[in-house]
């Protein structure tokens, strides 16, 4: 088979993460520490900004020009999210940082029945994230790099044509270092094809071994091995807020950005989750994160959102929000519900999402289920647990309890007349908390019913309620 | 003339004494002498306001209907802002399954009526049960809107005192304690009116918390005669 690569070089991927709004100014990214312009937008150019350009000059031909500092983060951030979108349509991808993708096409071909119709693919999704770009292929990386960097933007398999292309590039434009171009101008050597005329042996004799890879390779002489990329198996991302937030409910709107490319994460992989944790970076302040948990697994944006705005009414930023972050917790592949065809479903919402949307306003310890435990001690044979705890069944269960107990017992002040009793508990002379009591119900003057206890010093003490 | 009764009446232009058209569906309460007095039972959705101090009965004289409702209809139960611990030991022994029961104790007022409102409409709970003391027209009709939403029944503990407001509830009984058991008026019923009060002897339901009439100062038709003699 023979080989061929795609390159897609992305000049203005800073750029294309800000808002659509920016093109309606003149917009340089400046790389502070060289003082130059790595990139520039249409309105910018057309005023005579150029690459390179120092931010003395560019601000003296533009008056009103943005200047925005150059972030690799956010470059990487955004080539790995294309070429998260890319994995669908092909197999083989490699990330050249900051601003490359590199496709291995020619065992994608086959099943796309041309390499016309696999480009077509390829573009439709680049439509779709919206980045400018520059493409070619070639017969190998290098080649298929050189070519897009210089603007060759053809899809071709023609060798023929990708070999001439190649061979007119000048060397100033291939990765080759500056000394050593230097040395090649010379001795005339200016071009891609002079230098190919030379067999490799004869350079390796004069130049530095990088070169001759680097020739070799290109050429296809020697053998390229590339790393392929693997998507994430967890989602995580984070947007920088172009102003900052100070309000919660403000905050909704990104994070329903950030949701919905959840949604589509979680969909494409067929998977669930059932926590998020949120991490929200506040000025001059430590980074506030929380959990949003969902009984139930649920990848779709909708439901999150919903769970997201209880959530947010219950937190206090403490200054105001110019980063967030979203991460899933661990992820689970989808199995259908079994639910029964034919009990009427009242309501919208399963009996899981019902318990997470009530957990997240009012608070993971608010909403409780209730346990029992092998114990004759009533504060401690009934308890509260999680909501999603299940009751053990417990071997003997007592008669005549009361439905409400005091969580601890106080001393009874009422008088009382006594119905029936005693019944004594003597339990946990084994452990720290012994008790020997004498329990009996007895009736207030206005018709309660309390349970109250003797203890052994003839204390008397209301322990529950006969509700 | 009749055809013009007739067809007023059909219009429900004409209200007659004897109209009793929005009969409501209603349950056996698990005792024949109250449905009889509630002419059917307990109403399966909707509010029930139920004035009551704490301690004397009120909870459990729902139980049999609760476990009822439960055994039928395999939803949750939710039991908001109870004035103590809920005993687990007591339900499980009354024959609840408690993991179809769950406890809310919000943090304020507001989360309490927050949380009733989603469980009634939610679809996922057969009953909730809330002690709220302070209730105000509009949040009742919020609530029983929820609660039709979600086919779901609310009841409403409440102190007596909380008693001059007329609300728009399904029911409101007011109970009070006696000696062999409860005795329990109908405030308010839609659909009919019976403003009787009716006493439930409780003595093979809970032996242990009824006393024996002899110690009952006077029984409930009784009328003290004046000590002071009228010259």
């Amino acid at each position: 088979m023979k080989k061929l690569w795609l390159y897609l070089h992305f000049p203005n991927l800073q750029l294309d993460c800000l808002p659509s709004e920016q093109s309606q100014v003149p917009t340089i990214v400046l790389d502070g520490k060289r003082n130059q312009t790595t990139q520039c937008n249409s309105l910018a150019y057309e005023q005579g900004v150029q690459l390179g350009m120092g931010l003395g000059t560019a601000s003296a031909l533009v008056s009103n020009l943005q200047v925005i500092p150059y972030n690799p983060d956010i470059e990487n951030n955004k080539i790995n999210e294309i070429a998260d979108s890319l994995y669908q349509l092909t197999s083989d991808i490699n990330l050249q940082t900051p601003n490359g993708i590199l496709l291995r096409c020619h065992n994608m071909l086959a099943f796309y029945g041309g390499l016309s119709a696999y480009w077509q693919a390829i573009q439709e999704n680049l439509k779709q994230l919206d980045v400018q770009y520059q493409f070619a292929t070639g017969a190998t990386p290098f080649a298929a790099k050189l070519l897009a960097k210089t603007q060759f933007n053809h899809v071709t398999d023609d060798a023929k044509q990708l070999k001439n292309a190649l061979l007119q590039r000048p060397l100033e434009q291939t990765e080759l270092a500056f000394k050593t171009v230097e040395k090649l101008k010379r001795v005339g050597i200016r071009k891609v094809a002079e230098l190919a005329k030379i067999p490799l042996s004869d350079i390796a004799k004069r130049f530095d071994i990088d070169l001759v890879t680097y020739m070799g390779r290109m050429l296809g002489e020697l053998h390229h091995n590339v790393r392929f990329y693997h998507p994430e198996k967890k989602f995580n991302r984070r947007i920088e807020l172009l102003y900052e937030i100070d309000n919660t409910e403000v905050l909704i709107h990104p994070l329903k950005h950030l949701l919905s490319g959840l949604e589509h994460f979680l969909k494409i992989r067929d998977q669930l989750t059932e926590k998020l944790i949120i991490s929200l970076q506040q000025r001059e302040q430590a980074t506030l994160t929380f959990d949003l948990e969902a009984a139930q697994g649920e990848y779709q944006a909708q439901q999150w959102q919903s769970l997201l705005r209880l959530k947010l009414e219950t937190i206090t930023l403490l200054a105001p929000v110019y980063a967030i972050s979203l991460q899933t917790g661990a992820t689970f592949i989808r199995t259908p519900d079994k639910q029964d065809l034919f009990a009427a479903k009242q309501g919208a919402l399963s009996e899981a999402q019902f318990i997470s949307q009530l957990q997240a306003k009012l608070g993971n310890d608010n909403v409780r289920s209730l346990l029992l435990n092998n114990d004759f001690r009533p504060e401690l044979s009934s308890a509260y647990g999680s909501a999603h705890a299940q009751a053990h069944s417990v071997a003997v269960l007592q008669k005549d309890r009361p439905a409400l107990l005091l969580s601890t017992p106080e001393v009874l002040t009422e008088q009382v007349t006594i119905n029936s009793g005693p019944e004594r508990i003597s339990f946990g002379w084994w452990d720290a908390h012994p008790v020997l009591r004498d329990y009996f119900i007895a009736r207030t003057q206005t018709g309660r019913w309390y349970w109250v206890y003797r203890d052994q010093q003839q204390r008397w003490f209301l322990h529950g309620v006969f509700s | 003339m009749n055809n013009i009764l007739d067809y007023l009446k059909n219009k429900q232009l004409v209200w007659q004494g004897n109209h009793n058209n929005n009969v409501l569906a209603a349950q056996s309460s698990g005792y024949p002498e109250l449905d009889a007095h509630l002419e059917g039972g307990l109403p399966e959705q909707g509010m029930l306001d139920i004035h009551s101090d704490t301690g004397i009965g009120e909870l459990r004289l729902f139980l049999p209907y609760l476990l009822q409702r439960q055994i039928q209809q395999q939803r949750l139960m939710v039991i908001i802002a109870p004035p103590l611990q809920i005993n687990s030991e007591m339900l499980a022994e009354a024959g609840f399954a408690l993991e179809r029961i769950l406890v809310i104790q919000p943090d304020s007022a507001q989360d309490a009526l927050w949380a009733a409102e989603q469980c009634l409409k939610s679809g996922c709970c057969h009953s909730v049960l809330s002690w709220q003391n302070e209730l105000e027209i509009h949040q009742v009709k919020r609530l029983q809107l929820a609660a039709k939403q979600g086919n779901s029944l609310h009841f409403v503990f409440r102190n007596q005192q909380n008693n001059s407001l007329s609300l728009p509830v399904t029911m409101s009984l007011q109970l009070a304690p006696s000696h062999e058991g409860i005795s329990i008026k109908i405030n308010k019923r839609i659909g009919s009116w019976n403003n009787n009060k009716v006493t439930l002897n409780m003595r093979q339901h809970w032996p242990v918390l009824t006393q024996p009439e002899t110690q009952a100062t006077y029984a409930d038709n009784l009328i003290p005669f004046p000590n002071r003699r009228v010259s």
